[in-house]
């Protein structure tokens, strides 16, 4: 009758996880999201799912948080799993300020949520969540951008740029290929979005940005912001097709 | 043999997903129908009585309609008796952000406390998932008037327009076509009745079937909130106004 | 012996603080600002037994701040956070060792473009007032206030009236409060005033 103290994920014969792995899947099946590295800045974006005609924006939940004044969080998976994630993290952060008189590290905040991530995959009676994140922002008084993904087994990696959720793969190889070092702030949010259309067809409306700068600047872009850069992207690729077309002959 | 069930309440599938809080959703889609209208001066929600039968006695409330505070009411599908655990929680909730904030509890807030709770019953304690879907209508000053849905997994999300429960899918396509973003309450209303005289299957609507509550602001007390869970006489008369009796006949011939 | 002191005028609420940080009949500090900001548009200033007075505001100041962060930035207003701070402190009074914290809460609401200062006190009375002040401020600055003070003066006129309140105190309260923070809440945040 013991039914509740039993762990949910257990160690299968041949050393899986099972559990573990499966709630991987269900990050998976979210929608995309993206974190790139500036020199200066940190910018996430994520696909938003097709707000459908009858939908109302002002009131539909993002899914890019703010944790703290100085940090910004994306997931990939479980919405509602999500959100008691972010909740425990932001609790976390108020908690710091008040015991420690200083703003949360964003190493530190990657370190609390993959901590509560890995918990929930040793606990009895729970399933891990399903969800991974990417955690982005500056540390106090300092100028470098922090960037740090977490996945549902409560494993944590820095990173200059990565994509978690649905075709990940495709926009990680994507970022592979055309990051690099120390890019300005135009040119991070395009490189965002740029790889964000790699997954996303429907353009500027499912597509959300944000760019946090030091000092706990945090800008949202709105839908024409996006808009132009995505012009601006396709306008080059099809120069670019026009270019090729052209050699060929 | 219990400890097999307990631990398996709501686990990943090898894809990923949760078929418990899937489960529960195939459930509430048995359902009977709910429909939710945003209009420019307040709210409708609409839903379809399943039970019914002449022996049933009317005490007057709501089998389906919950007023949850003076700012909100909602609308249930799927399992009425998991239903009124949440609605009282939802209750208590916005009570005690009363006595902490003095001001009432915007609606998100709320919504988000008891898809919170939800969210906790698909991934911990070992029970199953809550089996109700909500429509919750309200005002509060950040965004007036708002229209929300909650499912099972604890997700929700904000609308002008939708339905839960049965033939959703077709009273949501319906929406699609006839909703538009300046109807006043009563064309919102008329609008949930037309819809709901087409997704449910009896040939003749009346308030047996049917349950009806607004919300709407006071004409006289500015600032306070009006919601009201219709009588059978309203609905009856706010049927035969629409018109959808008059457009089946003229079917028929 | 501090002295918190709050005037509310048409575009906004001024708070001012005694410098003075004290223990018994020794001046520890001559820079103690006794206030915290909340959020953009609300500033506590506390006045108490030292210890439970800091303890106390920044637990306000970090449960206002999360309010913050979960609703994405739509902020409590005024009203609710005096009401917040009300509910804490008349549970703690009912608590085995109660804060022994008296505070002033001055808030801008962007919503109805209103000043406001409430006045609360450790047992959880909560008044909204024109103007208010804790501890031995109150008797020596409320009968000027309550003769000079109008409805419709400006923020410039209220920092009049607190320089005159200020000239009183210094010259009646027996010991040296190292004069005052002043700081203004407004439609465009919490800012300080330089110069007392």
């Amino acid at each position: 009758m013991s039914g509740y103290d039993s762990a949910l994920s257990i160690f299968s014969p041949d050393g899986h996880v099972f559990q573990v792995e499966y709630a991987s899947e269900a990050v998976k099946r979210g929608t995309c999201a993206v974190g790139v590295k500036g020199k200066e800045c940190v910018v996430l974006g994520c696909e938003k799912r097709t707000t459908l005609k009858l939908q109302d924006p002002r009131i539909t939940p993002s899914k890019i948080c703010k944790i703290d004044n100085h940090a910004l969080l994306v997931f990939a998976g479980l919405n509602a799993d999500a959100r008691i994630l972010v909740d425990k993290a932001r609790v976390e952060a108020q908690s710091h300020r008040l015991t420690l008189e200083d703003a949360v590290s964003i190493e530190y905040l990657t370190k609390y949520v993959a901590g509560v991530q890995q918990k929930y995959t040793q606990s009895g009676g729970v399933r891990p969540f399903g969800i991974a994140t990417i955690i982005a922002g500056f540390d106090s008084n300092d100028t470098v951008p922090k960037l740090y993904q977490t996945e549902p087994s409560g494993v944590y990696n820095a990173w200059k740029a990565h994509a978690i959720g649905k075709s990940s793969k495709t926009v990680r190889e994507f970022l592979e290929k055309h990051y690099e070092e120390d890019l300005d702030d135009d040119k991070s949010v395009k490189l965002t979005i740029k790889s964000l259309l790699e997954v996303v067809q429907t353009g500027a409306k499912n597509i959300e940005v944000s760019v946090l700068k030091a000092g706990n600047i945090i800008k949202q872009l709105d839908v024409d912001e996006i808009k132009k850069y995505v012009d601006e992207i396709e306008a080059e690729k099809e120069a670019e097709a026009e270019k090729k077309k052209k050699s060929k002959d | 043999m219990s400890r097999r069930y307990d631990s398996r309440t709501t686990i990943f599938s090898p894809e990923g997903r949760l078929y418990q809080v899937e489960y529960a959703q195939e459930a509430i889609s048995l359902a009977g129908t709910a429909i939710g209208i945003l209009s420019t001066e307040g709210v409708v929600l609409a839903c379809e009585k399943k039970v019914t039968s002449k022996l049933l006695d009317n005490d007057g409330s709501a089998e389906k309609l919950y007023v949850i505070n003076n700012n909100m009411i909602c609308a249930v599908a799927g399992m009425t008796a998991d239903a009124s655990i949440l609605v009282n929680n939802a209750r208590i909730n916005a009570q005690s952000y009363l006595k902490t904030y003095n001001e009432e509890i915007p609606c998100e807030i709320l919504i988000k406390r008891v898809c919170d709770i939800k969210q906790g019953y698909t991934q911990h304690g070992g029970l199953r998932p809550f089996g109700v879907s909500f429509l919750y209508a309200g005002y509060d000053d950040r965004y007036q008037f708002q229209l929300f849905t909650s499912n099972p997994s604890g997700n929700y999300s904000g609308w002008r327009a939708t339905s839960i429960g049965a033939n959703n899918s077709a009273a949501q396509t319906l929406l699609k076509k006839d909703y538009k973003d300046d109807l006043t309450l009563k064309e919102a209303c008329e609008l949930a009745i037309k819809i709901l005289s087409k997704t449910m299957d009896s040939s003749n609507l009346n308030s047996e079937k049917l349950e009806f509550a607004t919300l709407s602001l006071s004409k006289v007390n500015e600032g306070k909130v009006l919601h009201k869970i219709w009588s059978a006489k309203d609905i009856d008369s706010l049927i035969k106004d629409s018109g959808v009796l008059d457009d089946k006949r003229d079917d028929d011939d | 012996m501090d002295i918190i002191l709050g005037i509310k005028v048409e575009d906004g609420t001024i708070i001012a603080t005694s410098k003075a940080a004290t223990r018994g009949i020794s001046v520890l500090k001559d820079s103690d600002d006794k206030t915290r900001a909340l959020n953009a548009r609300n500033l506590i200033a506390y006045t108490g037994e030292s210890g439970d007075t800091v303890q106390f505001a920044e637990f306000i100041q970090a449960n206002i701040q999360l309010y913050s962060m979960r609703e994405n930035d739509i902020e409590l207003s005024p009203k609710a956070t005096a009401s917040f701070v009300r509910n804490q402190l008349a549970t703690s009074l009912r608590s085995r060792k109660p804060y022994q914290v008296n505070v002033l809460i001055a808030g801008y609401d962007t919503k109805t473009d209103t000043a406001s200062l409430n006045w609360i006190d450790y047992l959880g009375t909560q008044v909204e007032l024109p103007y208010g002040a804790h501890g031995y401020a109150a008797f020596y600055a409320n009968s000027l206030l309550d003769k000079h003070y109008r409805k419709n003066m400006k923020i410039e006129e209220g920092l009049g009236l607190l320089k005159l309140c200020l000239k009183e105190l210094e010259t009646r309260m027996p010991i040296d409060f190292k004069g005052v923070y002043v700081k203004v809440v407004d439609k465009d945040g919490i800012r300080s005033i330089e110069g007392y």
